[in-house]
């Protein structure tokens, strides 16, 4: 295992073309060993391609990749776990086979992979699972046992491609501990996902691309640190009544809950004031802009309808269903 | 490396085997080979006789075509009896004491003309041999002499025959007493099983009416009648029957009548069987084929069976290959739309993965096919033992044939490795089986070619036609196939195996580079131009080899 303070994975410049079209431009970034590092952008910025890159499943074009100081994947693939955004299993092996099947695929023995796929099934609440059909688990189940392959073999480095995509809040939560325990054996995490929530709770840095290229990186304070501070309102009544504030550069409004920004010179306690008599306020609270909104902002400028749309809605989902990290 | 790709071929070939379709494939075809084998035999038994009446006006045929039908029926009797005794089986010792007397003076005579001739008669030799003496004791038990009888009275001394003319009465007698439906117990195919004829009581005109309504209610399958003067073809001889499209029995009575009346007028004019049967004889010739050694062999029935088992064994061949081959494919447009690829990327490399399937897809279509071939072996050997039912053509030399089995089991290989790759190649761009269909098509012409050339081949296996076929790859394995009875030279063996396994080795390549972009591939297959440009692109632009140099 590498020693804390080095980097898990570092790419430089890495480029990667599809035809005419550029899929990832010019990446670099640093992951630091032993860290939890959100790997986000909305859909089709790349996230995907990069990943491939750094398993060796493609091949960069230009730039140069270090992955657990070996310039390429291969040699280390026992090493590495990998859920692609892509989940499947094969339907009549049993939880128990497959998973056993993946530590087998990393190295393992026959006779270990079987009894840790057990042992590891049982630990997550799939006992009963072991010896059913993939074809009959749920797709939450289907989802966990997939998990559970990837990191059957305790690999050094784990990369989740939207690990938290299809689980209910039982579950994304059961996944939650298992990304913060491989963190406490010390092991890295790079995970890539469009709930901003998940990664504001679970990431110690992040990187944001957007149209194949690096938007923003860096550990959460940095990135939060940078940008304007904005207000949280939690609130009853007519959300109509929000939008026609004076004095605000942008709002994110949820219904229920919403991120006010105020414009360059306005008071908070101003647009207070005003809110008081338009809704019952329960919440009020001056801090650093949420995740969402940073992603909002730095791919809204540039991102075409259609993926901002696809991001806020997410937004929108999470926001509604989760607790506010403030709170 | 070389674990991981047999650990995905272990859990291929696993996973197959637990599937409904391996099994009922294992199972169907031995089932189909033991149906083939019993159930001509079986339908033949199960046919019902054919009943019908005959009214001889002329007084005296009659008689005497019932006596020459005992006599090849008593041929088949006589065969079988000797067959039996040979292989020492238990049903020789059910037979009547007098048969079994009969059928061991007939061993012995067989032995006795064998000595007399030098003892180094070939299989044509003693089978020609073997059949005149059951011809001729059959034709002294049936008490019509004919030519038979005069030439195994010139083939054997009269001692050698005279204990038979003892036995004579006794075996007619339990022949004509033997009921129909039990006659065919000992003899397959004799008439005496097969057509009945019944009395129908009356005289002149009221007889004919009666028969009349018996063949119009189906009770008669047909009347004959013989007219006064059959020798001189006077009289109104006929076949009335209301069903005219089924002659056997037509056939068949017409046959003895004739067979009764040549001896007949022979004896009229006095005129020598045998004269007869010199002057008649047609030009006759041998069959000969050239064996290896450059030496002038007999055609045996073996033969026969040696030159179009090759045509059966392009069918099996060509059904394996092709329902493997299609299994792999199924297998990887599966994997691909179950999203597994990916997963299994990043723990293998696209090669290991091809390879591991093309491997374990092999090991399952081997194991079904070894299976076949062990079944087929030893249904050959024992189902005709075991249900007393005898095949027609001893099969089991074809199974140890090397140059059958062998050649089947390297063609198959070969032959799937070429197709396995141009299908696991498809089945890596499709997202659909629907998808994988189309792009099959013109695979599945190509794949025609082999079996379309199948007869023509089998007739002329060293022709030009199966020559130049043979140098094409893709119908390297079914024509070489095709021609094993030929059999090819070894110098061709080899061209063009070494042929088909460079194609092999260059569709695999190309197959390798279109498996590792297609599997990662979603939406629309590629035009074929698009994967012609994979195929000529260095692997993954970068290519492996600069990782190699970095690290």
């Amino acid at each position: 295992m590498t020693a804390a303070g080095d980097a898990a994975l570092v790419l430089e410049g890495v480029t990667k073309r599809f035809g005419k079209q550029t899929a990832v431009d010019g990446i670099s970034m640093r992951v630091p060993s032993g860290s939890i590092w959100g790997f986000l952008g909305p859909n089709g910025a790349g996230k995907t391609t990069t990943i491939r890159m750094v398993m060796s499943i493609i091949y960069p074009d230009e730039g140069e990749i270090r992955i657990l100081g070996k310039s390429n994947a291969e040699s280390i693939k026992d090493r590495l776990g990998y859920l692609p955004e892509e989940k499947g299993l094969y339907k009549k092996m049993t939880a128990g086979e497959i998973v056993a099947y993946f530590g087998r695929l990393k190295g393992m023995a026959a006779g270990d992979a079987k009894r840790r796929a057990r042992e590891l099934l049982e630990q997550y609440g799939l006992g009963d699972a072991v010896d059913k059909k993939c074809e009959a688990l749920s797709k939450g189940m289907g989802q966990k046992v997939q998990i559970l392959g990837t990191v059957i073999h305790d690999p050094d480095l784990v990369i989740l491609d939207e690990p938290f995509s299809g689980l209910d809040p039982v579950n994304a939560e059961v996944m939650k501990d298992l990304i913060l325990q491989m963190k406490r054996d010390g092991r890295t995490v790079i995970f890539s996902t469009h709930i901003m929530l998940q990664a504001e709770q679970l990431c110690d840095g992040l990187t944001l691309i957007n149209h194949g290229r690096k938007v923003l990186d860096g550990t959460m304070a940095e990135v939060r640190g940078s940008e304007e501070r904005g207000i949280l309102l939690d609130y009853d009544g007519d959300s109509q009544k929000l939008h026609s504030l004076d004095g605000i550069e942008r709002i994110n409004d949820s219904g229920k809950q919403a991120e006010i920004f105020p414009a360059s010179g306005v008071d908070p306690q101003h647009l207070l004031q005003q809110i008081v008599q338009r809704v019952h306020v329960r919440r009020f609270d001056l801090r650093e802009p949420s995740l969402h909104e940073i992603f909002v902002r730095a791919v809204g400028g540039r991102a075409d309808g259609v993926a901002v749309r696809g991001v806020q809605g997410q937004a929108v989902l999470v926001a509604e269903s989760g607790d506010s990290p403030d709170a | 490396m070389r674990d991981k790709t047999l650990l995905v071929a272990q859990r291929e070939l696993v996973e197959n085997i637990r599937t409904k379709a391996f099994w009922i494939g294992i199972l169907l075809f031995p089932v189909l080979i033991v149906v083939m084998m019993v159930a001509p035999t079986l339908l033949e038994r199960a046919k019902s006789a054919r009943q019908y009446a005959v009214v001889d006006e002329s007084g005296w045929l009659l008689e005497q075509i019932d006596q020459r039908a005992a006599l090849p029926d008593l041929e088949k009797v006589f065969a079988q009896a000797l067959e039996r005794k040979r292989a020492g089986s238990s049903r020789f010792d059910e037979l009547p004491e007098a048969l079994r007397q009969a059928t061991g003076q007939i061993e012995a005579g067989l032995a006795m003309v064998e000595e007399q001739a030098g003892g180094d008669w070939d299989e044509s030799e003693r089978a020609e041999a073997e059949s005149t003496i059951i011809e001729g004791f059959a034709s002294v038990v049936a008490g019509f002499a004919g030519t038979q009888g005069g030439q195994l009275r010139e083939m054997l001394p009269p001692e050698a025959i005279a204990p038979l003319e003892q036995l004579r009465e006794e075996i007619r007698r339990w022949w004509l007493e033997l009921p129909a439906e039990e006659a065919v117990e000992y003899g397959s195919g004799v008439s005496k099983s097969r057509y009945v004829r019944v009395e129908v009581p009356g005289e002149g005109e009221e007889q004919i009416a009666e028969l009349n309504r018996r063949v119009r209610e189906g009770e008669l399958f047909a009347y004959i009648v013989i007219g006064e003067d059959p020798i001189n073809g006077e009289g109104d001889s006929r076949y009335v029957s209301s069903n005219l499209t089924d002659d056997d029995l037509q056939v068949w009575f017409s046959r003895l009548a004739s067979d009764v009346l040549r001896a007949e007028r022979l004896e009229e004019k006095q005129i020598d069987a045998q004269t007869a049967d010199w002057i008649q004889a047609p030009f006759d010739m041998r069959q000969a084929k050239l064996g290896t050694s450059g030496e002038e062999e007999d055609v045996a029935t073996q033969d026969r069976v040696r030159q179009w088992a090759p045509v059966a064994f392009v069918y099996l061949l060509w059904i394996s290959v092709f329902t493997v081959a299609q299994m792999l494919l199924t297998n990887t447009v599966e994997e691909k739309s179950n999203k597994l690829m990916e997963v299994l990327l990043s723990s293998v490399s696209p090669l290991q993965l091809m390879m591991g399937k093309i491997v374990g897809i092999a090991a399952t279509g081997l194991a079904m096919l070894g299976s076949w071939a062990v079944f087929f072996y030893l249904a050959t050997k024992f189902v005709p033992r075991l249900t007393g039912i005898d095949s027609s053509l001893d099969l089991s030399i074809i199974v140890t044939d090397p140059k059958y089995m062998a050649s089947f089991f390297v063609y198959f290989l070969l032959g799937y490795l070429f197709y396995a790759a141009l299908l696991v190649g498809i089945g890596s761009v499709c997202d659909s089986l629907k998808e994988a269909q189309n792009l099959m098509t013109p695979i599945m012409l190509l794949l025609f070619v082999p079996l379309a050339s199948m007869v023509p081949i089998g007739q002329d296996p060293n022709g030009l036609l199966a020559r130049v076929m043979s140098y094409i790859p893709p119908f390297t394995p079914f024509v070489m196939m095709n021609r094993a009875a030929g059999p090819p030279s070894t110098l061709e063996y080899v061209l063009t195996s070494a042929l088909l396994l460079a194609s092999v080795g260059v569709v695999m390549w190309a197959a390798a580079k279109v498996f590792r972009i297609g599997v990662l591939m979603t939406g629309k297959p590629p035009k074929l131009r698009e994967i012609l440009r994979w195929i000529r692109a260095p692997i993954g632009v970068v290519p492996e080899r600069r990782a190699e140099q970095m690290r």
